[in-house]
């Protein structure tokens, strides 16, 4: 069996991972035009609260996945409302904003990691079932449902987004926060709505790698990064070319392990940044 | 007092991390979150060439400047084509990649498995074996860093950094090639970065690439922002203190491995704080 097929799959399903994290990071980039860089570590908290839930309450999965959306949705929603928006108001510049956001993402990193150890853990009890792609390919049960979440959940940002009063809202506050306010915008409650949408996405990410892969504290930061690679690859700021640069990243990430190691994985990655940032700063799509 | 010495010691070399990191992101403005990077390249020209016996500890300084600041002349013409959020996201990529190599040239890094048994440093036969004599030799290097950077930044070249700093146009209608002056000042730190690393190789006597994350480098930016941007004497206290913090956590009664995450926490805490109700840190002449 050639191998091309199977690394090519690899790629999507590493795409609709990073898909996730980028829709969310996109959209409060989009609203608020910060590296948000605690996005990463709300994964990390999504992914931990469904094994706590899973594991030590005993509850249904169902349960575990809603309750580990709603928990980095809610952490996610707090740090806006404790630190980002009071910088805001203060007019802090983008790079106080940066380090608060670090900050932010390395005490809750060390936070889950001092809860739950830093042992690495996951989400899955048993084996997961293998799926047989008309014999080019194989995947687990697992990961097509992680295609299938993506899918499903852009879609319903998408109709969000376009049709609703609150999608209207986002987009004025995102094309401009000072006049979407003087035309009556409440901006700092969609911006806080926004980072609540934003943190969930981060959330079911985790606790899809959680049943993928599984989980381990650090994991925020590199999945974040993706994200944000994924998000500049595609065109920063617009939610669904973030969606096509997680693929890309996706796909070229995976022949890159394939032609060297998984060891480079991180360093192709950014090696993908910087060609980007040098070349077409503002996405594959636009020039 | 064995204890207090090696509390010291670490206080030190962050110290001389910060003092370099501080040139970059203080006096110059540019958010460079990569200086790990050089970091690591220090200890391990250090750690490679003692342990091969290729050259003593003074050869191994001198070669581990040299190859850290002709790196960092490469990432910082690439970086310069960045400003701000960009350019502290193209940094993270660097620092990631330097990783990356560490990790992954295992025929000269042994990757993870690091290299151990890296001697202590001699002079005439003297060896700064004894942990106090190292803390001394260390003190030396912290004394020449500080009073090289203070030269530096009062100097007419300092004061285009600050300039560049604060209005990089006006910098260049001036006259002033701001290219190069944040070339040099990026390698100048990076070569800085490198003597705390050579002398973190030989004092802790094994290296391996997990002391040279992102994460550390985010700590040393933790430590200038907390002494203060743009002061060289804040950044030591910075260092002592972000040492400190958690040694005395440990005191109160933490287990080890919770103890290691909680100088997490505590930084991650400082520099929310900091940024919420001081910007500009204890000592810090200049904010973002």
């Amino acid at each position: 069996m050639d191998i091309l097929p199977q690394v090519l799959v690899n790629g999507l399903i590493a795409g609709s991972l990073y898909a996730l994290v980028a829709l969310g990071f996109n959209l409060a980039y989009g609203a608020t035009k910060f590296f948000n860089l605690a996005h990463g570590a709300l994964s990390v908290v999504g992914g931990y609260t469904a094994l706590a839930v899973l594991r030590d309450l005993g509850w249904g999965l169902g349960w575990a996945i809603v309750i580990g959306i709603l928990m980095s949705a809610g952490i996610g929603w707090l740090l806006d409302k404790f630190i980002y928006l009071p910088l805001r108001k203060r007019k802090a510049s983008n790079m106080v904003l940066l380090v608060a956001s670090l900050g932010a993402f390395t005490a809750i990193q060390a936070i889950i990691a001092i809860l739950f150890t830093s042992q690495f853990q996951t989400l899955l009890a048993g084996e997961s079932k293998i799926i047989d792609l008309f014999g080019y390919a194989v995947v687990t049960g697992v990961q097509l449902s992680a295609f299938v979440t993506v899918a499903v959940v852009g879609l319903g940002l998408y109709l969000i987004l376009k049709f609703t009063r609150f999608g209207k809202a986002v987009r004025a506050v995102s094309d401009d926060g000072e006049v979407a306010r003087i035309v009556g915008i409440q901006t700092d409650k969609i911006v806080g709505t926004v980072f609540l949408i934003a943190s969930g996405l981060a959330g079911l990410a985790g606790i899809l790698i959680g049943f993928d892969t599984g989980l381990e504290p650090t994991m925020g930061m590199s999945l974040l990064l993706k994200g944000v690679i994924a998000s500049i690859v595609g065109g920063i700021g617009n939610v669904y070319c973030g969606i096509a640069g997680a693929f890309l990243l996706g796909i070229i990430e995976n022949l890159g392990v394939w032609q060297f190691s998984g060891e480079w994985k991180d360093a192709i990655a950014f090696g993908l940044l910087i060609i980007f940032l040098l070349f077409r700063p503002k996405g594959i799509f636009k020039n | 007092m064995e204890y207090l010495i090696h509390i010291a010691i670490l206080a030190v070399i962050y110290g001389i991390l910060g003092i370099g990191l501080n040139l970059v992101v203080g006096f110059t403005g540019l958010l460079s979150v990569t200086h790990a990077a050089f970091f690591g390249i220090g200890a391990y020209a250090t750690g490679i060439l003692l342990t091969n016996h290729i050259a003593d500890f003074w050869g191994s300084l001198g070669l581990g400047m040299l190859i850290a600041a002709v790196l960092a002349l490469i990432i910082g013409l690439v970086l310069s084509r960045f400003r701000d959020d960009y350019y502290a996201l193209a940094s993270f990529g660097f620092n990631t990649i330097v990783f990356a190599l560490f990790l992954n040239l295992q025929d000269i890094t042994r990757g993870p498995l690091g290299i151990p048994g890296i001697p202590r440093p001699e002079i005439l036969g003297y060896s700064f074996g004894e942990n106090f004599s190292f803390l001394i030799l260390a003190l030396i290097f912290l004394a020449a860093v500080y009073f090289f950077s203070k030269w530096l930044t009062e100097s007419s070249f300092g004061r285009v950094l600050k300039a560049v700093r604060e209005d990089e146009r006006a910098a260049q209608v001036f006259g002033y090639n701001t290219f190069y002056f944040k070339l040099a000042i990026f390698s100048t730190a990076a070569a800085l970065a490198a003597i705390a690393g050579s002398l973190f190789a030989s004092y802790i006597t094994f290296i391996d690439p997990s002391t040279f994350t992102l994460h550390e480098s985010m700590f040393i930016l933790a430590v200038i922002i907390f002494g203060g941007l743009a002061s060289l004497r804040g950044s030591i206290v910075g260092a002592v203190a972000l040492i400190l913090l958690p040694e005395i956590l440990r005191f109160v009664g933490f287990p080890a491995e919770i103890a290691a995450q909680m100088r997490q926490v505590v930084y991650g805490l400082v520099l929310v704080l900091l940024m919420l109700y001081r910007p500009r840190g204890f000592f810090g002449e200049y904010k973002f």
